[in-house]
């Protein structure tokens, strides 16, 4: 079942560039039921089961090796979830198209989130690269986006090429990912640690290696933003988890203050330029740089509380930037500007979008109740008692900052005196609003009950 | 000596050489017969026929290791795998002179790219110096006027370029092995390996200049100067041929030549110069590509780099790494043929549509045509899931195993750049500006769109299923 997981959406995506290319209406239900089964298998086949089929026997052994357990589990309903939601809401020229290259956004993320082997995690994590490629070419508004984003993550892509190929050959098997961790050892090691740093590093963005990022989420159409910023981000993150921490954790002992402080500069830095921007979307985006930071953080204190919260903030970040996301392109849609400067008022007439965007924007500060706060203070606390007084100190201070802009940012769009001459005063049409629904009552239910990722998750983190 | 020192076993052993230079005296016969219209199928039905025939013949030898002529030709795992490249490369080329060549010119094109192609046969099993001589100049005086059969002036400066830069370096390489012959006593590459040798300035200096000739044939950095120019000036399906056909017979005979012809001892410092000029072609073919507004030169230097990557996966001489270069030689052969498939395809009578400028807006034009070219780009570049991609990291992992991990850097820089110039055309196939114009051209050749569909099947099926020939070594007996 895991393979028709990953198969089942690329598969569909490219089935619908047969569709007529004026068509909107058949390409979105047919996106939406893809998706609606992507979450569904995980649930009913209680994870999936296994998939394992022989690639390689020289120069190490590799397999086609899937399964959608554990941590994967938990990130492959996220991802269907934010992919349900992106394509219900997504309202673009050349609908069609967009909708096929989110389904092979959707599937080729799968590959990387269930991949039990190295080459295979190598394969689609290069492969997930191409339809946001493709958005940006087809609805980016500026030329370099699109350039920057394939060159950051291809240079990184590369580099976890370089370290797998070195794994595999000092290791003998990639097919590694969920198996008892064994310590590599050797001059290697730091080397190989350092290929799958780099690329996971971009991936996340941590600074300073972030400047694709803000660009990427800007340029992009809101749901393809959504679904990239609460899902692909996290590859690098899930990728020290599942890969670093059980097989290199020599070299991330030994280069554990770089990451801390990287980790922490992100997010100062991300808290303190949201702080400024005007751009909601540039917002929400360094805000992302900032939280990412703190689960960086989290990782690196090598502490199994800390590492317990990083996996509930990785999955409640995904659930606010997505629903963060969607609604600033619905803003975006009815008044053609994401600009604080311009916008103002919008909760007079539009009460539910309103609504909507108040619960997300708290769940991102961390108000407690919701999905956010759980992530935050686990993170926290675990951070203090693995004895890193002086870091979980400093990661309090952009805790506060994010109140300050993500209320900022609420009072911008959605308080404030009505501006006349905007555009478009629709509220949400019933169809928006059940995209936003599932990923606001998740953040709800996570905030409230969130034992039940934990519970799983406390047997992986050991 | 007379003939019958020979066996039959000899004979069998080169029969599928024979085979296609027969067909090419056939098919200039039939083209005199053919009526006006027909001769161009009559000529690729022959050419195809003959070369299928002379490619199962091969195929025999697999797994059967043979000395033919007292070492002249080795059959064997080594030579029927870079034989079977080259026919199938020779079939692909055909077709796509098929496709665009002019009709008139058919029969000679085809006669010429046969001979061509016993020429790199040849040169896939020649053991001695003889042989692998033999071979070369077939291959090359045959290229030379292919070269300039197109009707324009830069065919001919292609042909001119070709000629006079490729006999120098044939002249480099016939010094080398006249150095080689007198420091051995013997034409045979075997006796290169008594370790006497490693002592005698002779065998150094024949082997430097032998090397050299190799690096020209190889188009390695910095002796790559001809290859853009040949390949744009050159008809397209030529130039297709040249990027394949002429690389791999060259690096079957320098496979041999640093294999098994080397005395013990003398393998690091001798091709030391080699691998670097491989990985300096890795970063420099790459580079050239990025200032390219012609696809074929594009192309050329794309194969500039691509070939440094087959070369550097034999450094180290393992016999793993001998099975990952040939690999990706046959990975290559796909991508490379296929891309220059679509460039043919997108082509009109009188004038191919190499210039990079107008694949403006192919996709919304020709989508599948587009498709298709972005895959083969993908492919070229090292993306999942082709074998560009698999061939890399195996590539890679030789390089790292066998302790040249400086070789594995290089790729991964060289992989780097060469991104910015494969995307650079997905870009612009997809760019939504519809203010340039590109005239749209060309019926549908269904001979080249099957072709094509056979390189995208084969770079995808070599990644799931990577077979890698075990039966290569030895070389030289």
């Amino acid at each position: 079942m895991t393979l028709v997981l990953i198969l089942l959406p690329i598969a569909a995506g490219f089935a619908l560039f047969a569709l007529p290319k004026g068509d909107r209406t058949i390409g979105k239900i047919a996106g939406c039921v893809v998706a609606a089964i992507t979450f569904f298998i995980p649930i009913f086949a209680r994870g999936g089961g296994d998939f394992t089929a022989r690639w390689l026997s020289r120069p190490f052994t590799a397999a086609f090796h899937f399964n959608a357990g554990g941590i994967s589990y938990w990130i492959a309903l996220l991802l269907a979830l934010c992919t349900f939601c992106a394509i219900l809401a997504a309202n673009v020229p050349r609908l069609r198209t967009f909708i096929a290259l989110v389904l092979i956004l959707e599937g080729t993320m799968l590959g990387v989130f269930t991949a039990r082997d190295l080459l295979a995690f190598a394969l689609f994590w290069d492969l997930m690269l191409i339809p946001v490629f493709f958005t940006l070419v087809g609805w980016g508004q500026h030329r370099e986006t699109a350039w920057r984003y394939i060159i950051y993550n291809f240079a990184g892509g590369l580099t976890l090429l370089l370290a797998t190929a070195a794994f595999g050959v000092i290791y003998g098997s990639t097919d590694v990912i969920g198996q008892p961790a064994h310590q590599l050892a050797g001059s290697w090691m730091p080397w190989i640690f350092a290929g799958f740093a780099f690329a996971f590093l971009v991936k996340t963005p941590v600074f300073p290696l972030h400047t694709w990022m803000p660009a990427t989420y800007g340029d992009s159409p809101s749901p393809m933003a959504a679904v990239v910023s609460a899902v692909q981000s996290k590859a690098g993150l899930y990728g020290f988890i599942v890969i670093a921490l059980p097989f290199l954790r020599g070299a991330m002992h030994a280069s554990q203050w770089l990451f801390i402080v990287l980790g922490l500069i992100s997010l100062l830095y991300g808290a303190f330029v949201a702080l400024v921007q005007t751009d909601a979307k540039r917002i929400v985006a360094y805000s992302s740089l900032s939280h990412l930071g703190l689960i960086l953080l989290a990782i690196f204190s090598f502490n199994a509380v800390a590492l317990e919260g990083a996996l509930v903030y990785i999955v409640a970040h995904g659930l606010f930037s997505a629903a963060l996301f969607l609604i600033l392109g619905y803003v975006e849609q009815r008044e053609e500007t994401r600009s604080l400067v311009r916008l103002g008022g919008l909760g007079r007439a539009n009460p539910r979008l309103a609504g909507a965007f108040t619960i997300a924007a708290l769940a991102a500060l961390g108000l407690p109740g919701l999905a956010g706060f759980v992530g935050e203070i686990v993170i926290l606390a675990g951070v203090f008692k693995g004895g890193y007084v002086w870091p979980a100190l400093v990661a309090l201070v952009p805790i506060v900052i994010a109140a300050a802009y993500m209320l900022r940012l609420l009072q911008g769009a959605i308080n404030g005196p009505e501006v006349v001459d905007l555009p478009e005063r629709r509220d949400l049409t019933w169809v928006e609003g059940l995209a936003l629904a599932p990923l606001l009552a998740a953040l709800v239910v996570l905030g409230t009950n969130p034992h039940a990722v934990l519970s799983t998750l406390a047997v992986i983190s050991k | 000596m007379s003939m019958n020192v020979y066996t039959q076993a000899d004979w069998n052993a080169v029969i599928p050489l024979f085979v296609v230079g027969v067909t090419a005296l056939v098919v200039l016969f039939a083209d005199l017969l053919a009526k006006h219209g027909a001769k161009r199928y009559v000529s690729l039905i022959i050419g195809i026929a003959g070369l299928v025939v002379a490619g199962a013949l091969c195929a025999r030898g697999y797994g059967h290791d043979y000395d033919a002529f007292g070492g002249g030709f080795v059959l064997g795992g080594f030579a029927v795998v870079f034989e079977e490249i080259i026919v199938v490369s020779a079939i692909f080329s055909l077709v796509l002179y098929s496709a665009i060549g002019s009709e008139d010119r058919m029969s000679g094109a085809v006669a010429l790219m046969l001979w061509s192609t016993a020429g790199a046969m040849l040169m896939a099993g020649a053991a001695n110096l003889m042989t692998i001589f033999l071979g070369l100049e077939l291959l090359s005086l045959a290229l030379y006027c292919l070269c300039g059969l197109a009707i324009r002036p830069t065919s001919r400066e292609s042909a001119l370029k070709y000629l006079i830069l490729s006999s120098t370096a044939s002249g480099f390489m016939l010094y080398g092995m006249a150095l080689l012959f007198g420091a051995g006593g013997s034409v045979a590459l075997a006796s290169l390996t008594v370790p006497a040798m490693a002592h005698n300035p002779l065998f150094w200096l024949g082997s430097g200049l032998f090397l050299i000739g190799i690096a020209f044939k190889l188009s390695l950095v910095p002796f790559h100067l001809w290859a853009p120019d040949v390949y744009e000036g050159a008809p397209l399906p030529v130039t297709a041929f040249m990027s394949v056909v002429t690389k791999a017979g060259t690096l079957a005979v320098f496979a041999r030549f640093a294999y098994g012809a080397l005395p013990a001892g003398t393998a690091h410092a001798l091709l030391l110069p080699i691998w670097i000029l491989a990985g300096i072609s890795m970063v420099a073919g790459n580079l050239g590509m990025l200032a390219q507004t012609d696809m074929k030169r594009l192309l050329a230097y794309s194969g500039i780099a691509q070939i440094g990557y087959i070369v550097a996966a034999l450094a180290g001489g393992t016999s793993l790494g001998m099975r990952y270069a040939i690999y990706y030689l046959a990975a290559y052969m796909f991508m490379n043929l296929g891309a220059f498939a679509v460039v043919a395809l997108g082509s009109s009578d009188n004038e191919e549509g190499s210039r990079i400028a107008s694949f403006h807006g192919l996709g919304r034009r020709r989508p599948v045509l587009a498709a298709a070219m972005t895959f083969f780009l993908l492919a070229l570049a090292g993306f999942p899931p082709t074998a560009g991609f698999l061939g890399k990291i195996l590539i890679l992992s030789t390089n790292v195993g066998a302790g040249y991990a400086w070789l594995a850097g290089l790729l991964i820089l060289g992989t780097a750049i060469s991104l910015y110039a494969y995307f650079k055309i997905i870009r612009l196939m997809y760019d939504r500006d519809e203010s340039q114009r590109v005239r749209d051209v060309r019926p549908a050749a269904p001979l080249a769109w099957v072709s094509l569909a056979i390189c995208v099947i084969g770079v995808l099926v070599m990644t799931f299923y990577p077979l890698t020939p075990s039966n290569v070594l030895p070389l030289v007996k």
